[in-house]
């Protein structure tokens, strides 16, 4: 029998679907691994090609190599064709039902590794470490600019995830405003603070812990769960134990045990359903150098976490009519395909 | 000297008006209308330039970029599009200009003159 859940932050109701439950198997990409070589075997992303992208504006590389050169570990590049562009964000415009503003921000491309064909997951956790590490300072560096609300960093992993090339990167784009989708997260944190006198998310981790059933890993500083009312097939959260708002709060002992979580839960993804296309969104507060007057109990209230969506299933009609999504397969299902080592 | 252009564009009428108007710059084009064509034309010739087209019937311009990137990294290639959606195509990073056709060919015109140091 099907059933109805709320998440308890967004107060978004989830159709679990179980009569259609499928098994992990069902649901492995017809040809294989998403990975296969750029069509010529030119990739802009690849080390050598470091002048088919715009000049770097962070590396981490060998000592001695000059930038935009060979020699880089990890590379941040600005979008050539950004989907915002830096600059000083002009007054709100008053009046008028239609509002507008434009569209200035920054848009960054974080290159996970040299290698082509080495996708995060197949990294050792010291890389892994270092891109989080690099994330984190890009974060911080444009926040530092005091023009970005809002700094969103996420993962677009094969063809129907949204990835136009396989070289394995990341992509940061900041805005001038908090987007919806914060908003309504930080609004779901304030009023389960209210309702439960601690962090909402604070709450839930202890409440998976107990019940045991949607926890898929738990080290010494991170637990990644199937979300109670998972939207989509083998979604993950991956939360922090130390409750904290922000990501750039993550300590080097922390950063190593995220990477060593993302390792797990990435390759246990790839070998449970064959290496899927998939979405990462890292979930944070607002800029805190801006948002303290805006959010006073944000450092109280919200709690930093990663999603990770499998794309196994398709948004139609009827999930975008009623934004009701419709899983067939029951969280307490993945998550037992998903901690088998 | 005139410098050797490569223009791949599948649509006659526009693929003679470009020649045309670049062959009155002073440059020497040729012009094909498919990738195919193109790529045979690398092998028979050193072009200083290349313009394509992406939406192009069989191999499309993506493509023919990623093959030329294979053959040769140092020929400029301008990517002469109706399109803008496909600058969310990473792989059009691989071109040194990207240009959205217009009724005035001044931008195109301008990265030529740019990209081949005139």
């Amino acid at each position: 029998m099907s059933e109805l859940r709320k998440d308890l932050v967004s107060g978004r109701w989830v159709i679990i679907a179980t009569e259609r439950s499928k098994r992990p198997d069902d649901f492995r990409p017809g040809g294989g691994t998403a990975r296969a070589a750029e069509p010529g075997g030119f990739c802009p992303f690849c080390e050598g090609n470091e002048t088919k992208t715009p000049p770097e504006v962070f590396a981490l590389r060998t000592a001695g190599t000059a930038p935009d050169t060979p020699g880089w570990k990890v590379r941040v590049v600005p979008n050539k064709f950004p989907a915002l562009n830096r600059g000083t964000p002009p007054p709100k415009p008053a009046g008028g039902i239609f509002q507008s503003m434009e569209g200035i921000g920054v848009h960054e491309v974080v290159i996970e590794n040299p290698d082509h064909a080495l996708e995060l997951s197949d990294l050792p956790v010291p890389h892994i470490r270092d891109v989080f590490r690099v994330f984190q300072l890009r974060i911080k560096a444009i926040e530092q600019e005091l023009h970005y609300q809002y700094v969103q960093l996420f993962k677009n992993k094969g063809k129907e995830a949204g990835a136009s090339l396989s070289h394995p990167h990341s992509q940061i784009v900041a805005t001038p405003i908090v987007p919806k989708r914060i908003k309504e997260k930080i609004y779901g944190a304030d009023r389960l603070f209210r309702n439960f006198k601690e962090c909402g998310f604070c709450r839930i981790l202890r409440e998976e812990a107990a019940a045991g059933v949607r926890q898929v890993f738990l080290n010494r500083h991170f637990s990644v769960i199937a979300p109670y009312a998972s939207r989509f097939p083998f979604e993950m959260a991956v939360y922090p134990l130390r409750h904290s708002p922000f990501f750039t709060d993550v300590d080097e002992g922390e950063l190593l045990a995220l990477a060593e979580t993302m390792k797990q839960v990435l390759t246990r993804l790839k070998e449970t359903i064959g290496d899927p296309p998939y979405n990462m969104v890292l979930h944070k507060a607002p800029n805190h150098l801006l948002s303290l007057e805006s959010w006073p109990e944000i450092e109280r209230n919200f709690h930093w976490h990663l999603e990770i969506f499998p794309i196994l299933t398709k948004v139609a009609g009827f999930e975008w009519g009623t934004g009701f999504y419709i899983n067939p397969v029951p969280p307490e299902t993945a998550t037992q395909f998903l901690r088998q080592p | 000297m005139k410098k050797n252009i490569l223009l791949v564009e599948d649509e006659k009428a526009l693929c003679l008006l470009y020649e045309e108007e670049l062959s009155q710059e002073g440059y020497a084009v040729t012009a094909v209308t498919d990738a195919e064509a193109a790529l045979a034309e690398l092998g028979k010739t050193t072009f200083d330039l290349i313009i394509t087209d992406i939406r192009m019937p069989g191999m499309d311009g993506i493509e023919l970029i990623t093959q030329i990137m294979g053959l040769r990294k140092d020929i400029p290639i301008i990517i002469n599009s109706a399109y803008q959606s496909y600058k969310e195509d990473f792989m059009t990073w691989a071109a040194d200009a990207y240009v959205v056709k217009s009724a005035s060919l001044d931008e195109l015109k301008s990265k030529v003159k740019h990209l081949l140091g005139d």
